[in-house]
Order: structure tokens, then sequence, then C-alpha cells
């Protein structure tokens, strides 16, 4: 395999950044800062996959939280049952990955706004379902109440916190990987036209099941990851449209169908809820404004606004090189 | 010569609503034919091509591929049977460049990785004479090079029969017998193919045989110039 110099450049920035991230909890920085660190990283591997949906397949996955919530959830009934969190992370990601495979028979029926629509109502469904159901521990009256999540004992906020960094450099990892595929290039394909697609060989249901479950996978284990951190999981948290405002929010203003997109995005929503923190009423508005704004001024995010100035055109030229 | 039947056409029915855009039609296609698809507008010819490579099923009748019923199956696994086409109006995969679009075919429609594929688009950019246009998205390429590019992403899923969906039309008089030799190229690489044409010269040139339907119905079958004289194609053409 040939080395791109350009690529082994910005993988040394990557590992520096990422190692001087890493060691920020060993010397000693304040807490809330490594909290928005945390989700930023947390927030980084949700975008990601919810790109790969939106952005490549054309499906505008509105379910991302039932994967959160089933990792989470997944995650306490593991450790209610003595496993040790390791496998009730992995735990969540498969179950979360089989439940897509689930319903993708049903959901990929629908197109475009109808499969925004038929996705919807998954993670709702669920939150209901968890709000009846008490998979493990005693029946309590006032059903619903959440969980705790055992186990946590001898897990430190810092080790939490490096599994957040962990997860959120997989997400760009995999981004990577796929696109640069043989599947990335089908999904290419399908996004420009499908009809031709399928006749070229290419079978659609399966390249977007696939994408579907890697998604699921990876938004699953960041989910569980963030529960570890809470500590705690209720139906309304866990499978709540919040975290698909958010994810939609970071990669809309970093720029939809770009890879560094969800990153530009993501340090931006991060930093708007640092800068809301105290007026959390009022938060999701002004990013509401905001998503608005750019959908006007730069429909293709910021990272679509800049491609078109000259700097990174020019930029682009200096490391393009190694696709077909 | 024994002649090993590559398709059968049998008794196929498509309806769009009330009206029969093929009826009740068969035909059979021998391996290592050049078989010419003539007829009116609206006759049914894009239809059945659509049929046979499976974007369209049947209502009745078969459609039997080397020996298996392959109606009904979705077009990518019929794709990877063997069987390959073109779009009347040009598909292209408008983002990719021209040399992405053939490359992007040859790994699903082959199986075969990136590296491979790359390597067997520059082969296919050849054939069809393309090379000049290969680092071209689609999306900046002129009509008549859609066309090829129409042709080459067909030919670099590796069929064994393609389907040509009228790629000479707008061609000039010039460039007519380059396409010619395209088109004896694609032959002697033991593809059989189904072309429909309009353009006289090329139909001529290029196959063996002419069926002539009207109305989504078979009214007449020989040589390009036993078909040209039919009294029935006559009339259909002139109305
Ligand atoms: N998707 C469709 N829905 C409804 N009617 C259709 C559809 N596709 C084709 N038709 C109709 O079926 C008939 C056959 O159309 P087809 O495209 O197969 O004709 P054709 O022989 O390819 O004509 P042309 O020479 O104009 O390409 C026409 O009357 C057409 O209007
Ligand atoms: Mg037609």
């Amino acid at each position: 395999m040939k080395v791109n110099p350009h690529r082994f450049k910005e993988f040394i920035v990557i590992a520096v950044v990422v190692a001087v991230l890493a060691v920020l909890p060993v010397l000693g920085l304040p807490r809330t800062w490594l909290l928005y660190i945390f989700l930023f990283f947390i927030y980084l591997a949700l975008a990601n996959m919810w790109n790969l949906l939106s952005g490549y397949c054309g499906l505008i996955s509105l379910c991302q939280p039932a994967f959160i919530g089933l990792g989470g959830y997944t995650l306490v009934i593991f450790t209610w049952n003595g496993l040790p969190l390791y496998m009730g992370i992995l735990g969540g990601a498969i179950v979360a990955a089989i439940f897509t495979m689930l319903i993708s028979s049903a959901v990929f029926r629908l197109r475009g706004i109808y499969f925004a629509i038929g996705t919807l109502v998954v993670p709702e469904a669920l939150r209901v379902v968890f709000f009846i159901w008490r998979p493990v521990g005693e029946q309590i009256h006032g059903k619903g109440a959440g969980y705790m999540i055992k186990g946590l004992n001898d897990v430190s906020m810092t080790h939490i916190y490096w599994l957040a960094i962990f997860i959120g450099i997989v997400s760009i990892v995999i981004m990577r990987l796929t696109l640069s595929s043989k599947m990335g290039m089908g999904l290419a394909a399908i996004r420009d036209n499908d009809s031709a697609a399928s006749s070229s060989g290419i079978n659609i249901f399966k390249l977007k099941l696939f994408a579907f479950v890697i998604s699921a996978f990876i938004t699953a284990i960041a989910g569980s990851i963030f529960y570890m951190f809470q500590g705690y999981i209720a139906p309304e948290s866990g499978f709540s449209m919040k975290w698909t405002m958010t994810m939609i929010l970071a990669t809309v203003i970093g720029g939809i169908s770009t890879e560094e997109g969800p990153i530009i995005g993501t340090v931006i929503i991060v930093f708007l809820h640092f800068l809301l923190a105290r007026y959390a009423g009022i938060s999701l508005i002004i990013q509401g404004i905001l998503l608005i704004i750019i959908m006007l001024l730069a429909p293709q995010g910021i990272m679509g606004f800049a491609r078109k100035t000259k700097i990174y055109q020019s930029l682009l030229r200096l490391t393009a090189g190694d696709s077909i | 010569m024994a002649e090993t039947t590559i398709l059968s056409i049998v008794d196929v029915t498509k309806r769009f609503g009330g009206l029969f855009a093929v009826n009740d039609l068969s035909l059979d296609i021998h391996e290592g034919e050049a078989v010419g698809l003539m007829g009116p507008n609206g006759a049914g010819k894009t239809t059945l091509i659509s049929v046979i490579s499976g974007q369209y099923k049947p209502e009745i009748g078969a459609v039997i591929f080397q020996g298996h019923d392959i109606s009904g199956l979705p077009p990518h696994r019929i794709c990877r049977l063997g069987i390959a086409r073109t779009y009347q109006i040009p598909h292209p995969f408008i983002n990719l460049t021209t040399r992405q679009n053939i490359a992007v075919a040859a790994m699903y429609g082959k199986g075969i990785g990136k590296t491979a594929a790359a390597a067997e688009a520059d082969k296919i950019l050849d054939i069809v004479e393309l090379t000049d246009k290969k680092d071209v998205r689609a999306k900046d390429l002129e009509a008549l090079t859609l066309k090829r590019l129409e042709l080459a992403r067909a030919l670099a899923t590796d069929p064994k029969l393609l389907l040509i969906d009228e790629v000479a039309a707008g061609l000039t008089e010039v460039e007519i017998p380059n396409f010619l030799n395209i088109l004896k190229r694609i032959r002697s690489m033991n593809i059989t193919y189904i072309m429909i044409e309009h353009v006289l010269k090329v139909m001529l040139e290029a196959v063996d045989r002419v069926t002539v339907i009207d109305y989504g119905i078979k009214i007449a079958e020989g040589t390009p110039q036993e078909v040209m004289e039919d009294e029935k194609v006559i009339k259909a053409y002139l109305g």
C-alpha cells in the first residue's frame, strides 16, 4: 500500500491532538472543561453516524435515539445481571444492529421524507415499551422510573472520558474507510442514480442495510458511554428527540455529505452548549435559529461554503490524488 | 452449426394500466448473434429491454436466460448473471468521473475489488474511446459522450448479453463509422447483443437480423434488407 504524505501529516496532527486531549484529566483540567470535551466526542460519533446515513445514503434517519436508548438499556440489563461493563457496551451495539435488521425491511420500503417519518416513530415506540417494561429488578410503582447503571464503582471518570475519545475517533476512521472503499463508491452511485446502480449489479437494499447497521452499532456504543458517564438512564432521555436535533444540527451546520462537516459542526454545537448552559430553556430555540441562518446563507454548511473558496480549492489540489 | 439459445422471451406481456406496452411477445436470441429491435415511437422496445433486465416484471410469460427463468429477479441479480443494459436517456453517476462510473460498474457487476476495477475501467475506456475524458465528471460531459458512457458502464459488468437502447441516435454521418467500430470490438469480445436503433445505416451494418414490433406485437422478422421492404413495417412507420 502506498502512503500518501498528506494523509500521513493529517494522521500525525490528529494523533497529537488526541494525545493532548487524552492527558488533560491527568493534568487536572477543571471538570466542566472535561465534560465539554467528553460531549464533543460523543456528539461527534453520533453526528458522523447520522451523516453516513443522511449525507451518503440518502436515508434521513430520525431513529438514531432508538440505538442510543437500546445501547443504554442493554448496558443496564447486562450490568444488573453482574456481567462486565464492556460486555454490556458490546451487547448494546449488537442489539442495536439486530434491531436495525428487523426494522429495515419495513422502513426501507419508504423513500425520502416518508423514510424520515417512518423512522421518527421508532424511538417513540421504544420509549413507551421501556416506560412500561421493567426488564430487570423489581417492579416498582410509578413505572418508567429509570435505572442506575451498576458496576461503575471501579471505573473512573477519566476512564469514561477516554472511552468517549476512542468512539469519536473510531467514528472518523469508519467514515474514512467506508467512503474510500468499494462500498463508498457503491453508495455514491446509488445516490446519483439508483436505477443505473442496480442495473450495474449493485444490491441497493444490502448496501443501505450495511450502512444502517454500522450506524446503529457505533451510535449505540456512543450512547452507552454517555450513560456510563451519567450513571443513570430513563426512557425519556434515552429515546429522546433531542439526540436527533443535536446530530442534525452538528451535521448540517458543519456541512452534510462532507467528512469534515460533522467535526466542525460538533465543535460549534458544543461551544453553543457551553455559551447557553445557563439558558437551557431557550438553547434549542437559538440553535434552531442558527440552523435556519446557516441553511439560508450556506445550504451546504460551513464545509460546503469553504469548498467554494479559493484557499480550500488549492489545498484540495495539494492533497488529492489516491482515489480512482 | 448447432446454435445455442442464450435468451428466450416466451409470451411476455407487460402493461401500464390498460396499455399493452409489450403484448404476448416471443423472441429467441442465439449465442453470438446481433439482433436489431425496431418499431415506431412507443412501440414497446424500451419496455421489452426493461423486462429482460429486471426493471419490470412480466405480468405474463417468462424470460429464460441460459436455461434459467430470470423473470422477476431484481436488476442487480440479472446483471450479475450476465445481462447488461444501456438507457435510452443516459443514466450516469453525475458526481463521479467517467473512469469512476465505469469502475463502480466493474466492481459490482463483476464482483471485483477497487484496484482490479480501476484496471478494468482503463480497458473499457480504450474500447469505447473515452480515455481522453476519463477524469471528467459525468455532469460535465456532453450528450453524445454520455451515450458512450452508457455503453462503457454496461460493458464493465462483463456481460454475455448486452441490451443497447438507441446509443447511435444523434450521431452525425461522420461519427457513425467510429461507432460501428466500437460495435465490432464488442462483437469480437463474444458478447451477444440486442440493439434498438433508428439509424438505418447502423442497423444494416451491425446486426444479423431484425425484429420489428408495433403496439407491443411482433410484426416482422428477417434480415435488415428483408424487413425494410416488408409492407407491414413500411405501414407501421408511415403511420
Ligand atoms: N413507466 C411507464 N408508465 C406508463 N406508461 C409507460 C411507461 N413506460 C412506457 N410507457 C408507455 O408504453 C409504451 C411503450 O413505451 P416504450 O418506451 O417501451 O416505447 P419505445 O418503443 O421504446 O419508444 P421510443 O422509440 O420512443 O423510445 C408507450 O405508449 C409509453 O407511453
Ligand atoms: Mg425507447
